[in-house]
């Protein structure tokens, strides 16, 4: 059987064991921390984007100011409503795939 | 669903999120600053200043956390490293003796009007018990928990813990009746 003093003692230290209230504490904290550096997850978007416009820019005028395009449209004009419903099915397909693909794909975290 | 200390660990590792960190700051300043104003005797805002200087250097030196302990046992031995740097500096600014402080504080020499307040009991208490009895008694460390937190021999800290609940349980004896 314990001794009613330890009991005593340990119901009094556990009460006498109050939450201390922020109070702006973690503020002021956060206030004084080092300068975020740019992670590598910023630095990868900013990479993707720039190597995606450049890409544009460049293809833009390797094909002659985008005439590609312009032969594009001119060619789906000539298809039956048929083939052009299919056209458009396949690429909304490939769209939604890739979608999901990349909403559904678990991000390896770092184990702490 | 609330994120565990580890998610936000990772988010803080993985993306550099100080948003986490901060929620993390929020998680266990209270358990911090409570154990610093014991080990500080109560001086509220200098125990707000070791805390703050705790945390800072918990983001500084987050990749060093390898989750071999809890991170709250890794915080405080973070606290516990500041204040024993700060009383080490206030020691050779102010050439306070350690023992001569610890002598003061000796329990037979507290006014006996402080034995009605468990707080200022603790207080009296010499530094090592006073640590090793706010970190198992009242953090609710385990003995093994706390030898890690103060870096000492675990039947050092059991001995801490037995002395100081003992002079407690005098004093709380006299207290209770």
């Amino acid at each position: 059987m314990n001794d009613p003093l330890d009991d005593l003692l340990d119901a009094r230290l556990r009460d006498e064991t109050p939450y201390i209230d922020d109070t702006g504490f973690t503020e002021r904290v956060m206030k004084q921390l080092p300068r975020r550096r740019v992670s590598w997850s910023s630095q990868r978007s900013f990479i993707i984007v720039a190597a995606t416009i450049l890409s544009v820019v460049v293809a833009y005028f390797a094909s002659g100011e985008g005439m590609f395009v312009h032969d594009a449209f001119a060619q789906m004009s000539g298809l039956r409503p048929l083939q052009l419903l299919l056209v458009i099915l396949a690429c909304g397909t490939a769209m939604t795939v890739a979608g999901l693909w990349a909403a559904l794909t678990p991000r390896h975290d770092t184990i702490v | 669903m609330e994120l565990t200390d580890g998610d936000l660990l990772a988010r803080i590792l993985v993306d550099g999120d100080q948003h986490a960190f901060g929620e993390l700051v929020r998680r266990h300043q209270s358990p911090v600053r409570g154990l610093l104003r014991q080990l500080v005797r109560a001086d509220v805002e200098l125990a707000d200043d070791l805390a703050q200087e705790t945390f800072i250097r918990a983001y500084k030196h987050i990749r060093s956390f390898r989750g071999e302990a809890k991170f709250s046992t890794w915080l405080y031995r973070i606290a516990y490293n500041v204040f024993r740097e700060h009383a080490r500096k206030r020691r050779e600014l102010v050439g306070i003796d350690e023992e001569r402080l610890q002598a003061e504080a000796d329990p037979q020499t507290v006014d006996p009007g402080l034995r009605h307040d468990l707080m200022n009991a603790l207080a009296s208490l010499p530094l090592h018990e006073r640590t090793a009895v706010t970190l198992c008694c009242q953090n609710g460390l385990s003995h093994d928990e706390a030898a890690h937190v103060l870096d000492i021999p675990l039947g050092t800290v059991k001995t801490n813990v037995l002395r100081g609940r003992e002079k407690l349980k005098k004093m709380l004896a006299a207290w209770a009746t």
